[in-house]
């Protein structure tokens, strides 16, 4: 019954009943900052653009909006029990460190792919693993450490074996398991009052930056041997 | 409950934001490359085949050879990383090629169509012995 009650308060007015918006206002963001950077930095040709760089950009985009949704709810609750805590920090470490680390490995290399990986995981796995304290916050650096190497090491394995089914497969399954947490907080949570109250501008300045930095790397960063 | 009507709208729009741009970003991907056949030009007895990388494989990525006369298969300079260590199971040819000068020789003996790749397989091609 636990998966019920959280699916009426995805229109509730706790904090889950704010994470479809943030959802939708991260997607947003992504769309609108991937049209700030092609008209700044490319602007040679939408379709090229799109034909090229299209596909990752708007797998990243979706992720990112998981992720937020993540974060915002963590945030929310501010601080949680040292075994939530550590499933937090692990889960979103995990999955904030592959799939970027996927993504821009598949443009770029596994180098630069897993450095950014590592980079964004163990950021997010450090920035929501603290509601626990220092186990949380070391949960979500090894996790988000695993998880970038992981990312950029697969999409590199699968660049001649059907990486764009391999894209979608691997997002899916991350949205199970970012869905899976938001739920799992909810219910251990449920029974605690709302600690933070916010607007949705933190949500929209992490994904512009996240975007922001993930495009630059993809359209004009380094690339490993295999890229140039 | 007051939310509700809110997030079904909210729903609603990611559902279309994500149709139309899925349906954009896809529509609009060039496919990988696929392969020119027939490569290889003969030169006497010796066959020779130089083989590339475009979009991370080996180009061509098919080649067609005589059985039976010898194969000189070089790797140019865009060919990089573990791509130099080239291999042909079925032929028994398994080299490193640190630089274009150091070719890649064997004779195919059997007719028929073999796969040949980086050491790793993640960049593969097809070999036709005719």
């Amino acid at each position: 019954m636990a998966w019920k009650e959280f699916k009426n308060e995805l229109n509730g007015n706790r904090v889950e009943g704010e994470l479809i918006k943030t959802f939708l206002y991260s997607i947003i963001i992504s769309l609108l900052s991937f049209f700030t950077f092609y008209f700044v930095v490319d602007g040679n040709g939408l379709y090229e653009f799109l034909g090229k760089y299209g596909q990752s950009i708007f797998l990243t985009a979706i992720s990112y909006g998981l992720i937020v949704c993540s974060i915002r709810q963590v945030r929310a609750y501010k601080e949680m029990p040292c075994m939530s805590g550590m499933m937090v920090g692990m889960t979103t470490g995990m999955i904030a460190g592959f799939l970027p680390g996927f993504y821009v490995a598949t443009n770029n290399g596994m180098f630069i792919g897993s450095v950014f990986g590592m980079f964004i995981g163990i950021g997010v796995g450090i920035w929501n693993g603290k509601c626990s304290g220092i186990m949380g916050i070391m949960e979500g650096i090894m996790a988000g450490f695993m998880g970038g190497l992981m990312g950029a090491m697969t999409a590199f394995m699968l660049i001649n074996d059907h990486l764009l089914a391999s894209s979608i497969i691997v997002l899916i399954i991350s949205a199970v398991i970012l869905i899976g947490l938001n739920f799992m907080i909810y219910n251990e949570m449920k029974e605690t009052k709302r600690q933070r109250y916010e607007d949705h501008f933190l949500t929209i300045i992490v994904t512009f930056i996240l975007m922001m930095i993930t495009m630059w790397l993809i359209v004009v960063g380094p690339r490993g041997g295999l890229f140039t | 409950m007051k939310n509700k009507s809110g997030n079904t709208k909210a729903l609603f729009w990611i559902f279309v934001i994500l149709i139309i741009s899925g349906w954009f970003v896809f529509s609009s991907a060039d496919g990988r490359a696929k392969n020119i056949p027939d490569s290889s030009r003969s030169l006497g007895e010796l066959q020779k085949i130089t083989l590339s990388t475009q979009n991370y494989n080996y180009y061509p990525n098919i080649i067609k050879v005589k059985s039976n006369q010898p194969v000189e298969i070089t790797l140019d300079e865009s060919v990089r990383g573990c791509l130099r260590a080239f291999t042909i199971k079925d032929f028994g040819v398994s080299q490193v090629s640190s630089n274009p000068s150091e070719k890649i020789t064997f004779t195919p003996t059997k007719k028929g169509t073999f796969k040949f790749a980086c050491s790793m397989g993640m960049a593969y091609g097809t070999i036709i012995v005719e």
